[in-house]
């Protein structure tokens, strides 16, 4: 047993933060909806990209040979404690570039299609950028049910349907598609393929659609005869469903970082109500104390999970199980939250001005944030369902 | 970062649990809640001829001097039996006081007994609040002659009516920081002036009343520095809390198997229980929260093994295991309807553990407000970026 980092684990925290305090100034939150519907944040973001991607940390987990760094998993954890305490933006390259699009296709992808988009990710260049096209206007939880066509002809793909929900859509190069490729399969599972779509390919439109707050975070997208090349396809014909759970499972890898985003939120919570007084009152010692244990509990479940997959075992449940927790700490950071900043939660969080904005707006953001997160890359109950059938053993119950 | 187990410690764990469920299986169990001294002697002596009551004690006073961590398997494996006996009070609370701040005669003295003998020994802290804060601590000690007089009541104590020795944490002197004036006192269980009465628990863990008329104490038989002595309550405090919330653990990962196995058999409307939806929820929450304590216990055990205790998380680690081993008890419960909420099934006798837990070595909002003061003593990480 060991709880500790190794030592050039912690060498790099050190580093991060001196980055951090180099190129991040700590006077704004970046928050979750900003950069998708900011052109400058955007552009903000895009030049962070850069810059990790020059000193190596955008893709430091990879191999050296596809733009990596060969850094160890316990490197990558420190890389994305950093980023959720400091809000590191620009890590993803897109929602899916980096944390599930390179992780899949060094799994399932061809020599070439790793040789072309891998450096591309790596580069932090715009043409790196990815969004993800799972669901559809039936396809939400029910994933499996998806009906956007790619029919096969000759040596391309004929892409027909919709998608929706698409983040950064709008900001992409790519998009990492699941579609139907056997429309006769037995089990609608066993119909599904990953093809690469390049956004500026024509017949795909995109529409924003306007997140609860008014940002323009995520899209839906149509496509009409879309001509995609066949060595497009990430991996076997008609094996998308495996394909597709293994990436859903780094996506919902995401409690680590979360984690540390509460630390910070804690932490600001904590030296407010020291400002305000408030701490002196026990009812608010006592919450701020349970949030505490909780992303305590959040953090080291999601190294559990990180260690497991370390020793190359399968984690079959562990992300789903970290990704319906966090949904949970953050609803609960969210109203513990709120409640201390009292009315001005309120305030809008798409306004700029400090004046109206309390802790930088970081826990409205977060109030905001945790409704949506909690339906993003599988509902909480989706998850459960997950957990039960592989977690536990019990009966598919729906 | 490495959570696995040694080859040592998969194999103390496996010979601990096989001992336990041979030895105390869970008739056993149900037949101790009936006896006078609520466990059973001739297995308390087994386990001492097996060394296991000298796991940590260090080799000079016949102990085999293992790891934290070694204690925590075999506190987990108690847990996940409810085995009950007085190791916790004796090994994990006062020898583990004794051989930290015990003078050399005390040590020789004490922890071979333990070790190879299986002395039972209890702690006495609670008094008429039951709860751990300095300023409960009242029973009142004052020297005369060569010695001390001991007058008051404790409570909770555990398994006091079959201790030999009982450490008792008494005032020396009242002053505006309550943590001060603090003494602890070994004293023998048959002294003169000292009545023991069994507390009533619904759990019938063994938990007693013990009051002191006069009861003389040597200068010898003081444990550590006068009135130096909340240290000392701190130290077992904290040690104790993370060895407790092991046993806790090992419940609640008990606890969820049984709900979990009951669900596959149990049939309504044609067909398992388990594939209803409502009820997979609430497991999957189980298993959710009894993962997060038990790496929880883990990480903070691991620490005080490495000589890094970390007060704010073996705080955590409580108040974790207390919410946990209640959450889980009552959700395993209802997943077994009626027959749940009776004596005869096991999950039972969990949920009356895990009220029986909570409050030894600290219940949840006293662990909460620890945790609160060192969130306000420290400076968080981004105030020192500006
Ligand atoms: C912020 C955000 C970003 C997103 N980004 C993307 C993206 O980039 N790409 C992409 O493809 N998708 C994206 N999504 C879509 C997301 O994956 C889906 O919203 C999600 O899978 C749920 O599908 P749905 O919205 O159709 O809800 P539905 O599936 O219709 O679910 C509605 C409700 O029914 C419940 N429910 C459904 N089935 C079951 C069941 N079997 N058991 C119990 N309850 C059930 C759900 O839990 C939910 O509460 C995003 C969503 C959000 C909120």
């Amino acid at each position: 047993m060991d709880f500790k980092y190794d030592e050039k684990a912690e060498a790099l925290r050190k580093q991060i933060r001196e980055f951090v305090k180099e190129n991040l100034p700590q006077d704004k939150e970046r928050g979750m909806f900003s950069e998708e519907h900011d052109d400058d944040e955007w552009a903000f973001s895009m030049n962070m990209s850069k810059k990790l991607s020059e000193i190596g940390w955008l893709t430091m987990s990879w191999p050296k040979a596809y733009g990596g760094m060969d850094a160890s998993v316990w490197e990558r954890c420190i890389l994305g404690e950093e980023a959720g305490y400091w809000g590191i933006p620009g890590l993803g390259m897109g929602v899916s570039g980096t944390a599930w699009v390179g992780p899949s296709m060094m799994l399932f992808g061809t020599e070439e299609q790793k040789k072309k988009y891998l450096p591309l990710i790596a580069s932090g260049d715009p043409d790196g950028v990815w969004c993800t096209g799972y669901s559809e206007p039936d396809a939400g939880s029910d994933m499996a049910s998806l009906q956007t066509r790619a029919e096969r002809v000759g040596d391309e793909y004929i892409i027909n349907g919709q998608k929706v929900w698409t983040s950064a859509a709008h900001r992409s190069r790519w998009c990492w598609m699941a579609c139907r490729t056997d429309p006769d399969a037995k089990r609608k599972h066993d119909g599904l393929s990953v093809i690469i779509v390049d956004m500026k390919s024509e017949g795909v439109t995109i529409r924003p659609i306007p997140n609860i707050i008014g940002a323009h975070y995520f899209n839906e997208i149509f496509f009409k005869d879309v001509r995609v090349p066949a060595e497009n396809l990430v991996g076997k014909e008609n094996n998308g469903w495996n394909q597709l759970m293994q990436a859903l499972a780094f996506e919902r890898g995401i409690a680590l970082g979360a984690s540390s985003r509460g630390m910070r939120l804690l932490d600001e919570l904590v030296q407010y109500t020291k400002e305000t007084g408030d701490f002196k009152r026990s009812e608010i010692r006592q919450k701020l104390a349970d949030l505490a244990v909780d992303i305590r509990a959040l953090r080291i479940l999601a190294l559990e999970a990180a260690w497991k997959a370390s020793k190359g075992e399968m984690v079959i449940y562990e992300p789903s199980r970290d990704k319906a927790y966090n949904d949970e700490v953050m609803e609960k950071m969210g109203i513990i939250g709120t409640e201390i900043i009292g009315a001005y939660a309120q305030v809008d969080p798409m306004c700029v001005s400090k004046k109206w904005k309390r802790i930088l707006g970081m826990i409205e953001g977060n109030y905001w944030g945790a409704a949506g997160m909690a339906i993003a890359a599988g509902t909480t109950d989706t998850m459960r369902n997950i957990i039960a059938q592989f977690g536990l053993g019990l009966p598919r119950g729906y | 970062m490495d959570f696995g187990f040694s080859k040592d410690q998969d194999l103390i764990r496996k010979s601990a649990r096989e001992f336990i469920e041979k030895e105390c299986p869970k008739e056993k169990v149900r037949e101790l809640k009936q006896d006078k001294k609520g466990f059973d002697t001739k297995i308390w002596k087994k386990m001492a001829n097996l060394g296991f009551m000298g796991l940590v004690i260090a080799e000079e006073y016949h102990g085999t001097e293992g790891d934290f961590l070694d204690l925590m398997i075999f506190m987990e494996e108690i847990g996940r039996n409810i085995f009950p006996c007085p190791f916790f009070i004796t090994v994990c609370q006062c020898a583990p006081a004794i051989e930290e701040f015990g003078t050399a005669a005390q040590k020789k003295n004490i922890l071979p007994k333990i070790a190879e003998k299986g002395e039972i020994w209890s702690y006495a802290v609670n008094e008429d609040k039951a709860d751990y804060e300095a300023s409960d601590i009242q029973l009142s000690a004052v020297a005369k002659g060569d010695g001390y007089v001991l007058n008051g009541t404790k409570l909770f104590v555990p398994y006091a009516n079959s201790a030999k020795k009982i450490l008792v944490v008494g005032r020396t002197t009242q002053s505006d920081n309550p943590e001060e004036g603090i003494t602890l006192f070994i004293v023998d269980a048959n002294s003169d002036g000292v009545e023991i009465e069994e507390i009533p628990t619904a759990a019938k863990d063994m938990k007693c009343e013990v009051r002191f008329n006069n009861v003389t104490v040597s200068r010898d038989d003081v444990l550590g520095e006068i009135d130096k002595g909340w240290a000392i309550v701190d130290y077992v405090l904290q040690y104790g809390a993370v060895l407790k919330s092991a046993e806790m653990s090992g419940g609640t990962q008990a606890a969820l198997d049984i709900a979990n196995k009951y669900a596959k058999e149990r049939f309504q409307f044609g067909k398992p229980i388990g594939s209803f939806q409502s009820l997979q929820h609430r497991l999957v929450k189980m298993l959710t929260e009894v993962d997060g304590l038990k790496n929880l216990v883990y990480e903070a055990a691991w620490n005080i093994d490495e000589g890094t205790p970390n007060k704010m998380l073996n705080s955590m680690v409580k108040v974790k295991a207390n919410n946990v081993y209640h959450r889980v008890c009552f959700d395993a419960v209802y997943i077994h309807g009626a027959i749940g909420w009776t004596e005869e099934m096991d999950i039972s006798l969990y949920l009356l553990r895990a009220k029986a837990n909570e409050n030894d070595c600290g219940g949840t909002n006293f662990h909460r407000e620890r945790i609160a003061k060192e969130l306000e003593s420290y400076e968080p990480d981004f105030l020192a970026m500006k």
